[in-house]
Order: C-alpha cells, then structure tokens, then sequence
C-alpha cells in the first residue's frame, strides 16, 4: 500500500486528539453537584413599605386571650397570632416541652385548638377528639371522643384518610367524620351535642374539611370529586343540627342557590341554568365541584368566601363545556345561603385544579384608594387579587411556574389557555406546570399584618397527563386520567415564598427539595413558622426569610402550625408530625415506587421519601426554656 | 433423493397435525364450569387479557393505580391482606373487604370477576409468562406492570389454611 | 361468454341497495362515482383497442410467416414505417391519456375538499370494539346528543364526520355515501358527507379490528331537515325512572350489572364504556347492526350476548325468564 500523504496524516492525529480529548472532558464532568435546598431564601424584591402595605380587613381582630379556635387562626384566614413572646432573636433556643402520639398512621393534616386551657386534637380515620388538660402538669386527657365512622368510608377517600380538623365555638366543638357525619361535642365534657350526616359514602361521598361556624352555622362541605360526587356545601344550625340551607356546586340555579341577588361581574357567569347548560347532558350530576377546603366569612358584608374543587371525570373531553359552577369561587350570604358573586378560575378545568385554597380577606391600597379584596394563592399556580365585593379580579401574578395558561385575560377574567397543553384522548401532554396539585394546594399560607406579606407554603410540580374514557359506577373513581408528576424547572418540589399582594410579586423565596405540604404560621414576633414533608419543622425570620431555627421530628409535617399562650403565660408553639395526605401517601398507605401513575401520579414525584421518614401521627409542643 | 407428490403432501400434513395447539379464546365462560377454575383462568391469556380491559373499565385504576396504589394498597408487591389465590382475590373483588374495598357483586358478572383476578395476579408475576399481556393499556407508555422475580406471599392476617401458590 | 355471465351476480350485491359501493347518494360518492366513470371509459376503450390490435398483431403474424416460407424476400419496406409511426402514436396516446387521467382525479379532488370545506354539523364518532358511538357536537354543551350504531344525517347538508378510536385501528365506510376513512387511536381524522337522497344506508367497519369486526355496522339514516330536527330534539329527552309495568325492569337494569357500562339519560345509570341506551328502542338494528330491533331479538341479545356475537365485551349476565322479560319490557319503553 502506498505510503499516505503527511497531510492526511496529520489531520487524523488532530481528530483521534479532538475525540480523546472530549470523552475525557465529558467522563470527568460526572453529574452536577446536587443542591442544597431549604436552608437560604433567595431575595427577590424589597419589602413593602407602610403606606404600600396590604393590611387586614378593617373589622379584623387576631385571635384574643392567646387561644386558637379555628384553623385559619381567623375568619378572615391570616393564620396570624398576636403572640410576640417568641421572637426571631430567640427562636434559636426553642426547645420541646411536650409531645402526644395518636397511635394514628395516617396523615395528620389537622392542627389543635386551644381555648380555656385546654388543647383539642383530632385525628384522621377513626377521627378521634382528644381534650387535652394543659392547666395539669403532664397535660392528661381530659376526655376522649370516638365518632366510630364507618370502616368502608376508607375506600372512598381520595387522598388519604385525612381530617382537616375542628372548629370552636360558643362552648362546642365542631368537627367532620370520614364518613360524611358533622358532630357538635360539648368542648367541656366530650359529649355529643347533635350528629348530622351529610354524606352517602356509596356514592363516593366523605367529608375531610374542617368546618367553619359564622353566625349561627356551621358550614360543611362535600369532598370527592374524584369519585363522581356532585358538591355541595350545607349550612347546619350550631344549635340543633338541622340543615338551614345547602348549596350544590352544579344543576339548575335552584339547586345551586341562585337567586335575583346573584350578580357576577363577568359575563361567562351570566346566565339562567348555567350549571346545567356548561356540561353534557347529564354530566352535572357526577360533576364534582366539591367545596373541600377552606371558607373564610366577612362580618360586615355578611358573606363568606369558599371555592369549588374540580369537575368530573378528569378526562376533560367526556365533559365539554365550562362546567360550572366547578374550580370556581362563590360569595354566599351566611344566613341563607344565596349566591352573590362567583368566579371561575378554571372555566373546563383541564389539570385537576380545585380551587379550594383560602381565601385571605384582606384591605390593600389599589390604585389610590382602599379595597376590599381576596388574596388567593390559587391552584392555577397564580396569585388572585378579587374585589370581595364584586368578585372582579384586580390582578394575578404567578406565583409558581406556569404553562398552562399564558395569562388572566382581565376583560373577561379567564385564563388564556396554552393550546400545546390541551389534552388529546389517548396521547400523553408532557411538562404541564404547575401539576395537578397546582402552584399550591390546599395547606394554608399566612399573612402578617406587620410585614403586609402573604407566606405561602407551595409546590414546584410539574407533569405528565394522559386521557382515556373513564367510567362511572357509584361508589368507585371517576377519573379517567394517568399523570405522573416530578420537579419543576430548578429541581425543588418545594417552596415557601414571601409574597407581596400589593404589587403582586414575590419578595423572597426558599426552596425547599420537597413539596412543602405544611400550612405556614405568623407570630407577631415576626417569626413564620413552617414544616417539610420529610419532618423537618423551621421557624425563619417573616421580613428576611433568613433560616433562625429548625427540628427533624418523628415523621413528615404535612398539617398547620399553630401558637397559644399556655396557662403558665408563656407562648407555646404545636405542630402536628404525621406524614400522609395526597403527598405522603407513599409512605402512610405503603405503596409502589416501581409503579409512577400511584397515587394519581404524585408517589413519581416522591419516591425518595420512604427512606426519609416513617408513618405516625405526634404532636409536638414547643416553648422557650 | 427426491421426493413426489405424495410423499411431499404426507409430510406437509404431518407439520400441520403438529403446530397448531391455539390457544382457546373462552367467550363462553366455560371455564366457570371447569374443575380446577384457578388452572382454567388463570393460565388463559384470553382471559387476562380480558381482566386487563376491565381493569380500566370497571375503575380499579382509580384506587389502585396501575398496580402501584393510591387509595387502595399496591397490587404489584407480595403482600396481601386478605390472600393471594384466585379464589381469594376474586371473593375480595365479589363481596369486597371490611376497610374500603367495594363490594363488585351484582356490577360485574362471576366469570369476569375471575378474569380480573388474573390480571390482577400478574401485576405481581404470579403467572406463567407466556399468557402475560404484551402491552399495556394505557397512555403512560409504561412496560406492563409485574415484579422482577416471583417472591412467596407474605399474607398480612394469618389464616389457619394457607392457600399453597402455584 | 357463459364463463363471464357468471360474473355478474357477484356484482349485484356490491353495486345496488343500502350498502351499494358504487352508490352516489352523496356529493363525495358521486364524485368519486363520476371519476369512476371516467376511468371505466377510458378503461374499456383501451382495453378494446389493445385486444383489437392484438388480434391483428397475430393474424398478420401468421400471414408473415407463410410469405417467407414460401417466397425468399425481404419483407416490403412499406411495411416498417407504419409499425413506427404506430409505435409513436401509441406511447403519445398512453402519455396524454395517462395526463388526462390525472388531472380529472386532481380535479375530483379540489371537489371533494371544497364540498366538504364548510360543515353546519359537526359529529364525532368513536370506534370500539365492536360498536359505534356518535356524539354530535353543539356549542351549547347541553345540546349534545351522545348515541350509539346509528347516524341521522340531514340531506341536502354538510356534514363533518371527526373520527376517533378508543382501542384499536377501524374505519368508517359509507359506500352510499363516501369512501373509507380510517379511525385511528391517538389521532383525529375526518369525513366529510353531503347527502344528496334520503333513505337508510348501512355503514361497516372497513379496517380489520378484531374477532367481530364483520358484525361491526352502522345504520345511516338521510331523512330532510325537518325529520332530523324533531329526530335531534327527541334523542335530548331524558328517559327519568318509569311506573307501571317498566318499574321491575328499570329497577333490574339500575341494580345489576347494565348500570355499570350502559347510561340512561336522565337515570343514574352513567356507565360509558358501552352504547348509549337512552334511546335504545328507536333504532333500526341492535349490536351494531347484528340483528333487527325486535322484542326477540332484544331478548335473545340480553340473554346471550355471545351467542350472536362471541367474543364481543358484553358479558352473559345470568338472568331468570321473567327477569329478562320485565328487562327487555323496559327497553322497549327507551325511545
């Protein structure tokens, strides 16, 4: 063979370099470091100033005496405590005073109430009530309450046999059963009062919320719009437990309380039998619209605020048109029910998002003068600035990321939906953001009257969707859908973001790896106060995010802090380990990592949790030595 | 050597006696009827196929995912609660169980309720591989569900009479 | 000739009646009938030629040979030409007809698209295994008529077909009407008709799906505008829970297992996995055009579903005598 020319030969050895050369650079690159997440906050924007501030409502009052006797800490949902006791100089040297198990595996989501001295507990399925003596040295059990709910009710409970817990008021306690009963406990003694049920569980009917008492009722929601249940929200009397009025959440305006006083401000939600002419026919009474999360009441106005959960099936081509009245918020007149606004923040809802989350009433500085609105970090992955009352939106601004909908359309209020995430029957929709538990679900944020900021404890999920026919048969799911969630862009799951409603922007922001499924507690000694879903309890500075003090506890904390001054006067700081719900599923109901698609797609987004953190419900109190 | 006419049309026929045991497709249901009614299901691909369909249709994939769980336990692992046998699983499926699981008697029919049970016995590679389904019905692209290996059951609540498995 | 008189009753099914392949009952079939046409004509009169010039080529073949045998000649020079020119002739002819070919089926095409471009009535049709559903579209959500194995179309009218499967590849075929279209999971494809005569027409599964796909058919009703109104307005009526002789029937279908695949407007069965039967009673055909609607043939369906179509997903739900006549005494109330 002739000899190659020098040229060739020379270009070859240049080529064989550049190859070497690069498989080295590559082999040594490896895998990117893995962040740390959780123990900064990334800075954003400035604070508000005081006269840029959101403030609360005008007739707002913080929870008085040091107790705590609702959930959302008040009717407004600021889950704001006036104790400045603990304060972020010492929050460093917080340390455990007492803890109290449940011998309860599942999900603990619910936080205590304290009033009088005494701390009340509830617990997921069987739901027991605990009375706590904190006046005794040792905090023995005062009484103990079993409602003994029917065992089947755990076959048809969507995301984990949770219980949001009770409500307190006028010497009762108010809490829900699994099984669909309302109880009134005399908080004295433990005895039963009256029991209401409210739910057929054969036809996928529970009840997880916790209930709101305003003006003589005690308002209750139905959950299960994952099983074909048509939602409805009834008004029992705190007296006697009669039923003064119900609202369904689809069908004709009669069943859904719609009246002459109805005026909704966008013209989508004008109209006769909407809610009946928005589905196929048929389709309204499986249609879901379950109103399971938050109400917050307005004294002055004499409303409350409550939203209704996703429509049915979660195959969305089974049910064309708007859907109402689901995904939406409604304004009802406490005493009788009727309807004075609605909102729908997801007009056919595509991707599961209820739009249950609280409703902050807030007074904020728009455009010159003061308004009344609603601060709603919703589903949808945007924050909702609503006039409460009219129901027109003043501004949204996401607050996670998303891609579903390029933008609130502010003439008409509805989202402008991204045509490439529109579902095609049997065809997979890849990176849909935020996922099914939307930007944040339902754990609570809280606001802080001192800062003007809303904490928001959230997610940063993203997901892949796919539809197929689904079926219905009573009793059963009515989905439809496989989805398969994971980290957003940047790798966290999580997030607890400081968020300024005024401007309508983020001030600062942790990322947390994952989702943080806690709800999130304001102290007035600027303290917030929040847990991750592996078990770690923190308190950070409320005006810098700045990390001041954290607990690994026993299990996940997926329910809401709260504070209470103790008879001794001093403050004491609860919180509830108890991994489980929609998010801890993995571990409290034990199931398959190998299989994405469990748990409605979310055990993918979590499967490293088992390792992290073991099932089992305790309460844990906290003070200052 | 070479062959004629005959002789050639002989050894074909002989080739055809031989290769075509096909499997039966029992829409009738017979196998209800039959003596050993795990053998006659569960090793029939036609009827885990079918328990494939009904899977999806009769809305065990809300609670149980695709093996995996959600609101009911996983069916891919070895641990049952109430027992891992056909017979067991189909008299879970028919009356349903005391903490949630519903009660399919009267909404699916006996031999369909055997069908799912053997679908719902191959999620955890408790049957033979050549009847398992060859593909999955579902947008999620995943390969059918079914543990890596075979591992004995782990039964949950003792009984005195433990099913021997196949 | 005997041998292809033989032929001709082989056609005669294909070529008239409710399932005619060649039938131009719709603007889209006879387009394709017409272009059809053209290509037959052309067809015939090639195909004669062609023999003609064959016959001719052997005779004169023959006669060649018998000159040369006997006389020692060049063949006459006359003789070469002619065969040239022809030879040319030949191939422009082919060439312009092939052309002209082309061009009528470009133009039967720009046809079809304009005739189906604007469609007042939109309806989608779902394949399964082994049955049709059809949901025609209305922009008030609550006008949507969801049935199963049939189709009212009014004629005079476009009408746009979207197809869908929900398992496996089948294909709409009209002959009447329209040519085939395939259904193919995971994407949408479309048809467009516009019939041009009333009447009743049956439709078939035209891609292989399975062990029933031969009993997968469609009844095709083309009636006037006004017939497919009332025909609209009467499939929105809901069928609420009936009294009197019905009663036992009803409460069968709702208890046992009909509810868990079937839906009646306006009860609570809601099933969805099989055909619509809220209005089961007014349609020509059952199980996909298998049998006639009769009250045996409901009975001998609901008794033995794999009797008639083994194999197909429809269990045989074990019901006593006088069940299954208090059942199908209910049905026959669904019209």
């Amino acid at each position: 063979m002739k000899r190659p020319p020098p040229y060739l030969l020379v270009i070859l050895a240049v080529l064989v370099l550049a190859v070497a050369v690069g498989a080295s650079l590559m082999a040594a690159q490896g895998k990117p470091a893995q962040p740390v997440f959780g123990q900064r906050a990334d800075h954003l924007a400035a604070l508000p100033g005081p006269t840029a501030r959101a403030q609360p409502a005008s007739w707002f009052a913080a929870p008085g005496n040091g107790e705590w006797t609702a959930q959302l800490g008040d009717p407004s949902a600021t889950r704001f405590s006036p104790l400045g006791e603990i304060n972020a100089a010492n929050v460093g040297s917080l340390r455990t005073e007492f803890t109290f198990d449940t011998h309860n595996k599942r999900g603990h989501e619910a936080g205590p109430l304290v009033v009088g001295g005494t701390m009340y507990v509830t617990t997921p399925y069987p739901n027991d009530v605990y009375a706590l003596d904190l006046t005794k040295p040792g905090h023995p059990i005062k009484w103990h309450y079993a409602p003994k709910p029917a065992q089947a009710s755990q076959g048809v409970a969507c995301c984990d046999v949770v219980n949001r817990g009770a409500a307190y008021a006028g010497g009762r306690l108010f809490f829900n059963t699994l099984d669909g009963q309302t109880i009134a406990l005399d908080a004295a003694s433990g005895s039963e009062v009256w029991r209401t049920k409210l739910a057929d569980i054969n036809k996928g009917e529970t009840i997880t919320m916790a209930p709101l008492v305003a003006e003589g009722r005690v308002l209750v929601g139905l959950s299960g719009g994952e099983m074909g249940v048509r939602g409805s929200l009834t008004a029992l009397d705190a007296g006697s437990g009669a039923i003064a009025w119900k609202a369904y959440s689809t069908g004709p305006d009669a069943d859904v309380l719609i009246g002459p006083e109805f005026k909704p401000f966008y013209p989508a939600e004008q109209g006769k039998d909407l809610g009946v002419h928005t589905w196929n026919p048929d389709g309204w009474r499986i249609g879901g619209g379950n109103p399971w999360g938050w109400i917050s009441y307005d004294p002055e106005l004499h409303l409350i605020y409550y939203g209704t959960g996703n429509p049915g099936p979660w195959s969305s081509l089974q049910r064309p048109g708007d859907n109402k009245w689901t995904a939406g918020i409604f304004a009802r007149v406490v005493r009788t029910g009727q309807a004075r606004w609605f909102y729908q923040s997801s007009p056919h809802d595509l991707f599961d998002y209820d739009d249950v989350n609280e409703s902050v009433l807030l007074d904020i500085p728009w455009r010159g003068q003061m308004r009344k609105v609603i601060a709603r970090p919703s589903r949808t992955g945007f924050f909702m600035i609503i006039d409460r009352e009219t129901g027109q939106v003043l501004s949204a601004a996401p607050f996670a990321h998303v891609n579903t909908a390029l933008r609130i359309d502010m003439r008409t209020g509805r989202p402008v939906v991204n045509p490439a995430k529109e579902p095609q029957s049997g065809r997979i929709t890849r990176n849909i953001c935020p996922a099914a538990p939307g930007g944040k679900d339902w754990n609570p944020s809280a606001f802080s009257p001192r800062t003007g900021l809303v904490y928001i404890p959230h997610n940063n999920l993203c997901m892949d969707e796919g539809e197929v026919q689904a079926n219905y048969i009573a009793g059963t799911p009515y989905l439809g859908a496989d989805a398969r969630m994971y980290a957003g862009p940047g790798g966290n799951r999580g997030v607890l973001t400081a968020w300024d409603p005024v401007a309508n922007r983020a001030v600062w922001r942790i990322r947390e790896d994952l989702p943080v499924w806690s709800g999130a507690l304001a102290t007035a000694g600027d303290v917030v106060f929040y847990g991750t879903l592996d078990g770690v309890f923190k308190a950070v500075d409320a005006r810098s995010g700045r990390l001041l003090w954290q607990r690994k506890l026993s299990s996940g904390i997926i329910s809401m802090p709260m504070t209470y001054q103790g008879p001794d006067g001093r403050q004491y700081v609860a919180v509830f380990a108890g991994v489980g719900g929609w998010s801890g599923a993995i571990v409290s109901g034990g199931l398959d990592p190998a299989d994405p698609t469990s748990a409605l797609g979310f055990v993918n987004a979590v499967r490293d949790l088992i390792p992290r953190t073991d099932a089992g419900g305790r309460l844990y109190v906290f003070a200052l030595p | 050597m070479s062959l004629r006419f005959p002789e050639v049309i002989a050894a074909m026929l002989m080739l055809a006696a031989t290769g075509c045991h096909r499997e039966s497709r029992d829409y009738r249901s017979l196998a209800l009827q039959a003596q050993d009614r795990t053998k006659a299901f569960g090793g029939n691909a036609f009827h885990l196929a079918q328990g494939q369909r009904l899977y999806a249709w009769m809305n065990c994939a809300g609670c149980h995912s695709h093996g995996g769980g959600g609101m009911g336990p996983p069916l891919r692992d070895d641990e049952w609660r109430y027992g891992g046998s056909l017979p067991e699983i189909v008299t879970t499926i028919l009356d349903g169980r005391p903490n949630g699981m519903p009660s399919f008697r009267g909404k699916i029919t006996e031999d369909q309720a055997w069908q799912l049970a053997t679908y719902v016995r191959s999620l955890s590679a408790r049957t033979r591989e050549d009847i398992l389904s060859g593909r999955a019905d579902e947008p999620s692209n995943v390969e059918p569900p079914v543990l890596d290996e075979r591992k004995p059951v782990r039964r949950v609540t003792p009984r005195q009479d433990d099913a021997s498995e196949e | 000739m005997k041998r292809a008189a033989l032929i001709l009753p082989l056609l005669a099914p294909g070529c008239a009646g409710i399932q005619s392949a060649n039938g131009r009952d719709a603007v889209q079939g006879a387009l394709i009938g017409r272009l059809f046409d053209v290509f037959l004509g052309v067809a015939v009169v090639v195909y004669a030629l062609v023999i003609v010039y064959l016959a001719l080529a052997l005779l004169r073949g023959r006669r060649h040979r018998r000159r040369e045998s006997g006389l020692q000649g060049e063949p006459a020079p006359s003789l070469e030409r002619p065969w040239r020119i022809g030879l040319i002739l030949f191939a422009s002819a082919t060439a312009l007809i092939l052309f002209g070919l082309a061009i009528a089926t470009w133009l039967t095409d720009r046809a079809l698209a304009k005739a189906g471009a604007e469609a007042p009535l939109e309806v989608e049709v779902i394949g399964n295994q082994w049955w049709w559903e059809v949901r025609y579209q209305d922009p008030v959500a609550s006008r949507i008529v969801r049935t199963a194995n049939e189709l009212h179309l009014p004629v005079g009218q476009t009408t746009r077909l979207t197809l869908k499967s929900n398992d496996v590849i089948h294909s709409m075929w009209i002959p009447n009407l329209s040519g085939k279209q395939d259904m193919i999971p995971g994407r949408e494809s479309d048809l467009a008709l516009h019939p041009t005569r009333t009447g009743t027409f049956r439709a078939q599964c035209a891609e292989f799906c399975g062990m029933q796909h031969a009993n997968m058919a469609l009844d095709v009703t083309v009636e006037s505008p006004a017939d497919f109104r009332r025909w609209y307005e009467a499939q929105l009526v809901p069928q609420p829970a009936p009294g009197g002789a019905a009663a036992a029937g009803y409460a069968i279908f709702q208890n046992r297992q009909c509810a868990s695949c079937h839906a009646v407007g306006g009860t609570p069965a809601s099933g969805q996995v099989a055909p619509d039967l809220t209005h089961v009673a007014s349609r020509n055909t059952i199980a996909a055009g298998a049998l006639p609607m009769s009250r045996e043939n409901l009975a001998r369906w609901v008794s033995d579903p794999q009797a008639v179509k083994p194999g197909n997903n429809m269990p045989k739900v074990p019901l006593s005598q006088s069940e299954l006549g208090a059942l199908v005494a209910y049905l026959e109330t669904l019209k």
